[in-house]
């Protein structure tokens, strides 16, 4: 008896099966994707956040950003860019490496939602829960110390990191990319520490020159479809960021901001790549 | 003002400290009328109510005054200056339901007073106080106004309001929302925490008691420096929460829980995440949880205990009770995916002993704005019809019905219509009515807002658990 496809094993439970009307071809890893579509909202279980996923061409895909790079939305769209990565389902579904981009513009289409069925089960979150070792025994210390001593639980449990050692000479140059959303000059926050990180370098260090360089793209979507972002995007990306440079600080004379006025062109492979500042720092 | 003074209410008692001691209170800048009308800051920041105004200590004032009382003063202590003001019923939102006039200018104004061009146009739908009509004082005067009516916000325990976030990188320098930056401090010359008000258009304390000031009080002149820093002093160094119950007796002391009473907001560290399982927000209740029962138990120590379980069990749902967060505007959509799941605690009030969220969280929970927002005919109804080419409220559109637009009225912005700053959560028990519009009479007509709006399901004695648990903080 030959085993089941992985695409078949996700369509184990019959309610979730309802999305899907025929089964098609599970793309192989590496294959590049990109494609517009509702994303469908899926509970992972009482103790995990809910989970989406969308489906093309009869196949789910699950749509996992990093962290804070802004998470699908009922009632829009998503653009969903990546390639096939072979890796453990995301959501019940087809993992990909890659974006998925939430649209501006409302759709009240977009409402598909699983409740928790069991068959998709996801592991509760936190610092606490899914932190390093270290964070973890840091953790049941204190919920030691908190059950004997009920004062630590309105003591900060977590304390500031300290300062990290101010830079020393000899100065390096520094680079940084960040990258968006489509047609968004939000940056996640991950990457915003980055930049404030690197904001600090360039004061500590009296950087002679930060070159600020956004850009904007379109993307090339496998139905063969083009879609570009607002044609002041580079601009917006590439002055909001020179805008935090200097408001934390670095002095707008070393500040050399420009914007590409073209949308670098899709491919169909990675094209949220393209969606971007980049910044070098010159000590 | 003595350095501790109680206050009671109607379910227990509020205390108030002064930590920096017992002061007088004549001539002192908070407690003496500063402009024409008679109000002082204290008419609307009672220590009573926790620094916020009640409406029963309205309807108190009124019944005790024949309404002349300066809190009934015409600019914003009724319904609009036009009505007759000898008349009751022109400060019907006042003696109902705690709420003072807001009036702003249209289009909205910078910090600098130049004109913001708003992404939105606004059209009165009804106006049942007359005010957004009135020839005088409404949107087609000589000074275009929008007339909203707002709940005074408690002026205590401010060091967990003015400090910036800790632990929340980047959020004590960005916008979480859109990762903008934050305003500056004007005084400072650093990042301002925006938590001070709902729609965050006075950044700081001083620059507050000036527009309340001229507003509130209709000062003729500026505030002098003397009278900025004596009431920046004053707010600065006032804590407020409950500290006793009639049922469940002293809040704090030896095996109460460490988060409620004055002093533990006065002891704690201001800006702290209380998410994870050490920091609850208000801190550990488990000492309530199950408590031994005497063999010769009286029926006052029985209800006690009882009711100190059902705190217990009211904070634990706070804490970790998960429902549905689905299409509130400047929240699902800033990262976290529409819909979401977390609890109150973990959610929107996140901040260790004080509940606001964390990093500067304005948010449409659908207080104002339909199709979530109770019932409110004796409010203003506006049509707001925002441009193609600006970002759409990312739930409602480019087309919605509001009774507040909120923060859109600060920021000229489509996607802030409806949104407001979090609050704190302490002292509540003496400060109904609850939400931005006074719509929650008491703190059960709030959790059932709360269970209609997310379809939480909670049941009877769960809804109960939460309130005895509200009524402590």
């Amino acid at each position: 008896m030959a085993r089941p496809s992985r695409l078949q094993a996700l369509c184990a439970g019959a309610f979730a099966c309802c999305f899907t009307a025929t089964a098609a071809a599970e793309p192989a890893a590496g294959t590049p994707v990109s494609f517009l579509a509702c994303p469908i909202a899926r509970d992972a279980g009482p103790e995990a956040d809910l989970c989406f996923f969308a489906e093309y061409g009869g196949v789910r895909y699950g749509l996992a950003n990093p962290p804070d790079w802004g998470s699908p939305q009922l009632k829009h769209r998503v653009l969903v860019e990546g390639r096939v990565n072979g890796g453990a389902p995301v959501c019940g579904a087809i993992a990909i490496e890659g974006r998925a981009s939430v649209l501006p513009e409302i759709d009240e289409s977009c409402n598909g939602f699983i409740p928790y069925d069991g068959v998709v089960k996801g592991a509760a979150g936190g610092v606490f829960n899914s932190g390093t070792p270290e964070q973890r025994a840091f953790a049941a210390d204190l919920a030691r110390r908190a059950a004997a001593d009920p004062r630590l639980s309105v003591a900060p449990a977590i304390p500031d990191p300290p300062a990290p050692p101010p830079p020393s000479a000899p100065f390096e140059a520094r680079s940084l990319v960040i990258t968006y959303p489509f047609n968004s000059d939000r940056g996640p926050g991950p990457d915003m520490v980055a930049l404030l990180r690197l904001a600090d370098y360039a004061r500590i260090s009296k950087a002679r020159r930060i070159y600020v360089v956004g850009y904007m793209a379109s993307s090339r979507l496998s139905n063969g479809e083009e879609i570009k972002e607002s044609a002041s995007m580079a601009q917006r990306r590439a002055e909001k960021i020179a805008g935090i440079l200097t408001g934390v600080g670095v002095p707008e004379k070393t500040v050399q901001v420009r914007w590409e006025s073209q949308p670098i062109a899709g491919k169909g492979e990675d094209d949220w790549r393209n969606r971007k500042v980049e910044l070098s720092l010159q000590p | 003002m003595p350095a501790s003074i109680a206050y009671d209410n109607e379910t227990g008692r509020l205390r108030i400290i002064n930590a920096s001691g017992g002061f007088a209170t004549k001539g002192h800048a908070f407690f003496t009328p500063l402009g024409p009308n008679g109000r002082a800051c204290v008419t609307c920041h009672q220590p009573a109510d926790g620094m916020s105004l009640s409406a029963r200590t309205a309807r108190k004032r009124w019944d005790a005054t024949n309404g002349t009382d300066p809190l009934f003063a015409a600019i914003d202590g009724s319904n609009c200056p036009s009505l007759p003001q000898a008349e009751r019923a022109s400060h019907s939102l006042l003696l109902e339901r705690g709420l003072i006039r807001i009036y702003l200018p249209w289009p909205p104004r910078a910090a600098d007073g130049a004109p913001i061009k708003p992404e939105f146009s606004i059209e009165i739908v009804s106006d049942p106080t007359g005010c957004n009509t009135d020839p005088q004082y409404g949107l087609a005067s000589k000074t275009p106004t929008i007339s909203v009516f707002r709940r005074p916000r408690p002026v205590a325990n401010m060091k967990y309001l003015l400090e910036l976030p800790h632990g929340v990188p980047p959020s004590d320098v960005l916008f979480y929302n859109d990762k903008s930056l934050l305003p500056k401090n004007p005084e400072t010359g650093g990042f301002a925490s925006l938590q001070l008000m709902s729609d965050g258009r006075a950044l700081t304390l001083k620059i507050q008691a000036r527009d309340a000031a001229l507003h509130h009080l209709q000062a003729n002149g500026a505030l002098s420096k003397k009278q900025l820093d004596e009431i920046e002093a004053f707010e600065k160094q006032i804590y407020a929460a409950q500290d006793y119950d009639k049922v469940g007796g002293a809040l704090t002391g030896d095996g109460a829980p460490p988060g409620l009473g004055p002093a533990a907001l006065r002891d704690g560290a201001p800006a702290r995440l209380g998410n994870n399982p050490i920091n609850r927000i208000f801190g550990s209740f488990a000492m309530w949880a199950d408590p031994p029962v005497p063999t010769d138990e009286t029926p006052a120590a029985k209800a006690q205990r009882e009711f100190k379980r059902s705190v217990a069990r009211g904070a634990e749902l706070f804490y970790t009770r998960r429902f549905v967060i689905q299409d509130v505007g400047k929240y699902n959509d800033k990262g976290l995916g529409n819909p979401f799941k977390r609890s109150c605690g973990s959610g929107c009030h996140n901040t260790l002993l004080m509940g606001m969220d964390l990093a500067p969280g304005y948010m449409d929970l659908g207080l104002n704005n339909m199709p979530w927002a109770n019932a409110r005919p004796d409010l203003p109804l506006f049509k707001l019809v925002c441009r193609p080419d600006a970002p759409p409220q990312s739930y409602l559109g480019r087309v919605i019905y509001s009774h507040d637009p909120g923060r859109a009225l600060t920021t000229g912005k489509c996607a802030d219509i409806g949104a407001s700053m979090t609050q704190q959560l302490r002292g509540l028990a003496a400060r109904a009515p609850y939400f931005m519009n006074g719509s929650a009479a008491n703190l059960r007509e709030l959790v059932d807002f709360y269970d209609r709006r997310f379809n939480i399901g909670y049941n009877e004695q769960e809804k109960l658990d939460l309130v005895n648990f509200m009524s402590t903080l």
